[in-house]
């Protein structure tokens, strides 16, 4: 995929790249990204802002402001605080983390092209979650099963995958054969299931951030706080391992540590996500790709970037299929009809010989 | 995705690719053998299943069938059907996927890549849900035309941009209408539980229940497809022999391989509507009798014809025997059968990056 | 119309890619009959295009093809390709292939819908198999054979298709010297014995006029010059196709003209040559230079199979070291094993009289680094950022971009002329470019040792002489050691002081280039008959190959002797 990034042509130190030193710390901060990730924070800021005034029960700014401070009717304060503000954050946190694994994915695989869902990491969890489903357990435990299944199948593709080192290709191959094995599961266990429950597993497979409560936004700001940085910091590696494992050898990076730990970060950021909302499907994918094709190619900054872009997705695409169609249409599906005729159009323009 | 030398070193050493049987001889014998062999599975075929039949009682219902004898009507009425549609679909599948492996130069290449089974799959979801239609005989030819529109499609997006028509765009133009039809299809599923109880059955492939005048309606397709496809032999061996030379040679690669496409989702799309979407019969066959006769289509396909049945009737018969009283559907059994293939052939060959 | 015209040409053609810019425009060109061509000329210059355009490949956008009189697009395809065939440049074939079903295939154009191998077909096939020189290699599969085996066996399949004219798109390239050889002389026993129209694209211009009566040179879309190999082997038009200085010097007693690209390095070699004449000191005899890596008994390979066996070797400090060797026979892998790249299994390699597995991995890339052959440039990316990624081992997540960082990057921008490109991204640089960047990389993790891994491969000649002319600058501003494998033996002997030849996994010879590269030497690591005379301005060693055809030839090697 080619992305063009603006370069000036010109000698001295043009294209807005700032040295940040102190001490033994240095950084280099390109103007351009910071910019973009402020004015993409704005833009999720203000989404958020606007997605808690609509609704069947309509409130201003004023009402919400009110409401959050505590000064509010008790009604108010219960549709905002109660219903609206942790879908909403939920909304935001699981874009993020999607989006941000994706990322992980497409630099470990060396391939813009693949993500999560594709290599089997989401059936798996949805094989976890609908276990859970079909055997009538209480649903509290659906992220946990969701999350462990997602977990088993990303360390048995890697098992699988391994023969001395991973190999993009071959991870791909394993995935979607993985992906293929645990989607047959879901079916039998489709079949298997009670029409409500099979209905129920449906919902949950389409992806979803209906019935979020505090408990779930908790879970996600926490693994949020330890991953995202540990992501930012592993973006440094993960830009060298791009140049191919022999270059990253030479330059004496240990290649298959930084790469599993890559692939830990990547799977906790997407299990949790998947754990939580389910599947939502093309946020991985596609993401990344605006990300780049705005900020240039991934560097922690572009990192932060693709996650604040995943938020304004996710929380796009549940604002209109909550408030834009007549029936209340899961964010899964919106993402999907959304994404997959994008990608099907970065595909016919894509200028790499495939 | 290591550099070349690691590459073909790697590939040297995987190079025990033999074909079993060389001279033309031997080949016609195995040919034979499994004949016979199809023979037998019909005859177990007929015998397994929740009631115990005699080998005499089963062959009686062929040869000297009295209405009487209960065990002889279910033979006749309800496993007869069975075999004799696996035959039909086994066939079918395991042809058009070593024609899609031809022409599409990927080893990968199964006919449910084109997109094939999830656009036959909302064709009868639009049919169930917009005309009331219930009965499978009524929803066939929407299976039939959604999956050639699918098929479509996939091709269209795979053959734009530079470089024409090449392996690796047309899989990936195959998840994502894959993906994009589901994510319509789960709308679908959603807003209507009544279309979802109906589908789901049909929806995990399976030769059990089915109707075997569904599959007299498209046996006319079946039969062109698979006679064709056997004619096309030649085509397929300077096919596979990279565009340049097919085109050196005098080939017309264009109208060659749109011919052969068009042969390959017919059958697909007539095996579809008659027995659901059943997976990996279409992968793992041509793989199976390539390591038989090597890499000469000649050979291959009429292989295919008593290879593809030969699978998916024991895996029909395997599904039987492991969940008696009850019975796993076929599609699931080659899904289990064929994913761990596919993940031994990603970790066997030096596969091409993706 | 009574002109007599040739069975192929091309006449007043445009060829172009989809809808990017014209790679030839205007072209006319008539293919001798019954002769062998080859087409010459830099890379991108559009002489695979042409190539394309004469089998049907691509249709020109202007102008058309003539095959005897017609227009070729608008002959029914069969007929064509009875006429004409065509060896592409990238080969794919079905795996676990044997030869023989392969060259099978080629009879295609003669055979109907229905119809089985007819007995002429049969006979075909077997002419292009004895032909070929592949008759016992029929049962093999095609993925197990030698680079050049693979090469017959793909020439047998375009000879099956029996066509009075056959196009070769560089066939041979990824060979090696015997290899190549091999390929050249089936191409003039073709056209000898056979009588076939041969046309050929040839990078590499001695190989082109030893095969070919006629020889057309292209540059930039234009046919520069065609004629005979004399005519066209002239140093100024040479000059004026690749834009690199060549010489086309005469090798005593052998009356074949060789040519030869060179830089400017060239003249710093002839001084030290006429100085080392006048002086009648021998300077490298002086001292042995102390070794910077040195391996002892090292085996080393892939999973199970060696490949490097019991390898000693040493490599001397602040030198140009060479590693020649046929296809296979272990040089690029004996150097990842120097590199830490690959498991050493037995033996020990010191750097700087130091085991390598001592040291961390980050303080190891610190003291050496490595070009490896081929690597994947990730689209977008700015040179500039390319090449700091060189600095890895130097820093720290917390320490980016120290002052230390930015010296050294400038520095090597600088070095490898690549201060222009800084804020170019990275697929938009020519291959030179590329190669010159990525030595930058190298150059920024500023370690004394570097390793190159056949760093000019896939370039043409001017952009490989660019290239050593870097390695050889490198080497005597900034003293560093470099130790590259190359495949080219002109080339090794002129630009590194020492040479190391292996064949099989073990070293066969190491030390000056005038002492290891001798006729004995190529003959028995290459299998292959050669003259090897002093070039007349370096005084390095010169091999100049000849096919075991040539007997006239050999007798005057033989009597020079």
């Amino acid at each position: 995929m080619t992305t063009r990034t603006s370069a000036p042509p010109s000698r001295s130190e043009p294209s807005g790249v700032r040295v940040i030193r102190l001490g033994a710390f240095s950084f280099r901060v390109r103007l351009r990204v910071a910019g973009l990730v402020a004015v993409a924070a704005v833009v999720v800021v203000g989404l958020m802002a606007w997605s808690l005034t609509l609704g069947n029960y309509a409130l201003s700014l004023a009402e919400i402001h009110g409401a959050l401070k505590g000064t509010a009717s008790a009604d108010a304060r219960f549709i905002v605080v109660d219903l609206r503000l942790p879908r909403l954050l939920t909304a935001v946190a699981v874009g993020s983390m999607l989006a941000m694994s994706g990322a992980i994915f497409q630099g470990i695989l060396r391939n813009p092209l693949v993500s999560p869902d594709i290599i089997g990491i989401n059936a798996g969890a949805s094989v976890g979650a609908l276990l859970l489903i079909v055997t009538r357990q209480p649903l509290a435990y659906l992220p946990a099963a969701a999350f462990v299944g997602g977990l088993v199948a990303a360390a048995a593709i890697y098992a699988l995958t391994w023969r001395g080192h991973i190999s993009g290709a071959r991870l791909i191959l394993v995935g979607m054969g993985m992906n293929a094995m645990l989607t047959a599961t879901t079916t039998y266990l489709l079949t298997q299931a009670e029409i409500r429950d099979a209905s129920r597993a449906v919902l949950w497979m389409t992806g979803s951030v209906y019935g979020s409560d505090w408990g779930d936004v908790r879970l996600l700001v926490v693994s949020l706080a330890v991953l995202v940085p540990l992501g930012a910091a592993l973006m440094w590696s993960l830009r060298v391992l791009q140049l191919g494992d022999l270059t990253a050898h030479t330059l004496g990076m240990p290649v298959e540590r930084i790469r599993l730990f890559l692939i830990i970060t990547g799977c906790a950021l997407s299990g949790i996500a998947v754990s939580v909302a389910g599947p939502i499907g093309f946020v991985a994918l596609m993401v990344p790709h605006f990300a780049r094709m705005l900020a240039g190619p991934m560097t922690a900054g572009v990192f932060v970037l693709t996650g604040l872009l995943g938020a304004a997705l996710v929380l796009g695409a549940d604002m209109i299929g909550q408030h834009a169609t007549g029936v209340s249409l899961p964010v899964g599906v919106i993402t999907s009809a959304l994404g997959a005729p994008y990608f099907l159009y970065l595909l016919s323009r894509t200028r790499v010989r495939l | 995705m290591t550099t070349r030398d690691v590459g073909t070193a790697v590939a040297a050493e995987n190079k025990r690719v033999r074909m079993l049987f060389r001279s033309p001889s031997a080949k016609v014998g195995v040919l034979m053998a499994g004949c016979v062999l199809l023979a037998i599975v019909v005859v177990l075929g007929l015998r397994f299943g929740s009631l115990p039949i005699t080998n005499w009682d089963a062959i009686n219902a062929l040869v000297n069938y009295s209405p009487d004898s209960y065990e002889q009507t279910v033979v006749r009425y309800l496993r007869l059907p069975r075999m004799v549609i696996g035959l039909g679909v086994g066939a079918a599948l395991a042809v058009a996927g070593a024609a899609m492996q031809a022409t599409t130069r990927n080893p990968l290449a199964d006919p449910s890549i084109l997109g094939v089974n999830s656009g036959a799959a909302l064709g009868i979801i639009t049919a169930v849900y917009l005309g009331q239609l219930t009965h499978p005989l009524h929803f066939v030819w929407f299976a039939f035309a959604g999956g050639m529109v699918a098929a479509a499609i996939v091709y269209a997006f795979g053959s734009v941009g530079s470089g024409g028509v090449s392996p690796v765009k047309l899989a990936l133009a195959g998840v994502v209408v894959t993906a994009l039809l589901n994510s319509w299809l789960t709308a679908v599923l959603l807003l209507h539980q009544e279309t979802l109880d109906v589908i789901r059955f049909w929806l995990a492939g399976s030769l059990a229940g089915r109707d075997i005048n569904v599959f007299y309606a498209v046996l006319p397709f079946l039969a062109v497809g698979v006679v064709g496809m056997l004619l096309a032999g030649n085509q397929l061996n300077v096919l596979s022999l990279g565009d340049d030379t097919a085109r050196v040679l005098g080939m017309p690669i264009g109208k060659i391989r749109m011919l052969v496409t068009a042969l390959s989702v017919l059958m697909v799309g007539a095996a579809v509507a008659a027995a659901g979407p059943i997976g990996f019969v279409g992968l793992a066959v041509p793989h199976i009798v390539r390591g038989f006769v090597g890499p000469d289509y000649r050979w291959v396909l009429p292989f295919c014809v008593v290879f593809g049945p030969l699978m998916l009737l024991l895996a029909d018969i395997l599904g039987r025997v492991i969940a008696r009283p009850g019975e796993v559907h076929v599609g699931i059994v080659t899904a289990f059968v064929g994913a761990p293939f596919l993940i031994w052939l990603a970790r066997r060959r030096q596969v091409a990056d993706v | 119309m009574v002109m007599a015209m040739n069975r192929l040409m091309a006449h007043d053609v445009t060829l172009a890619y989809g809808r990017s810019k014209a790679v030839a425009q205007n072209l006319t060109f008539q293919v001798p009959d019954g002769r062998v061509t080859s087409i010459i000329g830099p890379n991108g210059c559009g002489k695979s295009t042409l190539l394309r355009a004469l089998a049907r490949l691509i249709t020109p956008v202007a102008g058309t093809v003539l095959l005897d009189g017609e227009a070729i697009h608008r002959q029914p395809t069969k007929e064509v390709a009875k006429r004409l065939g065509l060896l592409p440049q990238e080969q794919v074939a079905p795996d676990a292939i044997v030869v023989e079903d392969l060259v099978r295939r080629g009879r295609y154009p003669h055979q109907s819908f229905l119809q089985p191998l007819s007995a002429k077909d049969r006979a075909a096939v077997e002419r292009a198999l004895e032909l070929a020189g592949i008759t016992e290699l029929r049962n093999r599969p095609v993925d197990e054979l030698s680079g050049g085996q693979r090469q017959r066996a793909w020439i047998a399949m375009a000879l099956a298709q029996e066509t009075p004219i056959l196009l070769l798109d560089e066939p041979t390239t990824y060979l090696d010297l015997a290899h190549q050889w091999e390929i050249l002389e089936l191409i003039r026993r073709l056209n000898r014995e056979e009588g076939r129209t041969v046309v050929a694209v040839l990078h590499d211009v001695n190989a082109a006029a030893w095969v070919s009566d006629h020889v057309v040179a292209m540059r930039a879309g234009s046919i520069v010059a065609e004629g005979p190999p004399e005519d066209v082997l002239q140093p100024e038009l040479l000059r004026r196709i690749f834009g690199v200085h060549c010489d086309v010097v005469e090798s005593g007693g052998v009356n074949v003209p060789m040519c030869i690209a060179r830089g400017r390095s060239i003249w710093r070699r002839h001084e030290l040559m006429v100085r080392s004449l006048t002086d009648g000191s021998d300077e490298k005899g002086a001292r042995p230079a102390e070794p910077a890596l040195r391996a002892e008994r090292l085996v080393a390979g892939y999973q199970n199979r060696r490949v490097v066996e019991g390898v000693s070797v040493s490599f001397p400090a602040g030198k140009v070291s060479a590693i020649v060797g046929p296809n296979a026979s272990g040089k690029s892998t004996l150097l990842r094993a120097l590199a830490r790249l690959l498991p050493v299994s037995e033996g020990t390699v010191w750097l700087h009289e130091r085991p390598i597995g001592r040291s961390g991995r980050k303080a190891f890339a610190r003291q050496l680094g490595m070009l490896a052959q081929e690597a994947p440039v990730p689209p977008g990316m700015l040179v500039q950022d390319f090449v700091a990624m060189g600095r890895y081992p130097h820093q720290r997540w917390y320490r980016q971009w120290s002052p230390a960082d930015e010296r050294a990057v400038e520095r090597a921008l600088e070095v490898t002329g690549t201060s222009e490109l800084r804020w170019q991204p990275v697929e938009a640089l020519s291959g030179g470019q590329r190669q010159r960047m990525r030595l930058a990389m190298a150059l920024a993790q500023e370690t004394p040792v570097l390793l190159l891994d056949e760093p000019t491969t896939f370039l043409d000649m001017a952009h490989q002489i660019e290239v050593l002319e870097l390695v050889r600058r490198l080497n005597e501003t900034e003293g560093k050691t470099v130790i590259m494998v190359l495949h080219d033996l002109c080339q090794a002997c002129h630009y590194a002081d020492y040479v190391v030849a292996m064949k099989d996994g073990k070293v066969v010879a190491a030390g000056a280039p005038n002492e290891v590269v001798t006729e004995e030497l190529v003959q028995s690591i290459f299998g292959m008959h050669c003259t090897v005379f002093p070039d007349p301005v370096t005084g390095t060693p010169l091999v100049l190959p000849y096919a075991a055809s040539d007997t006239a030839l050999q007798e005057v090697v033989l009597e020079s002797h």
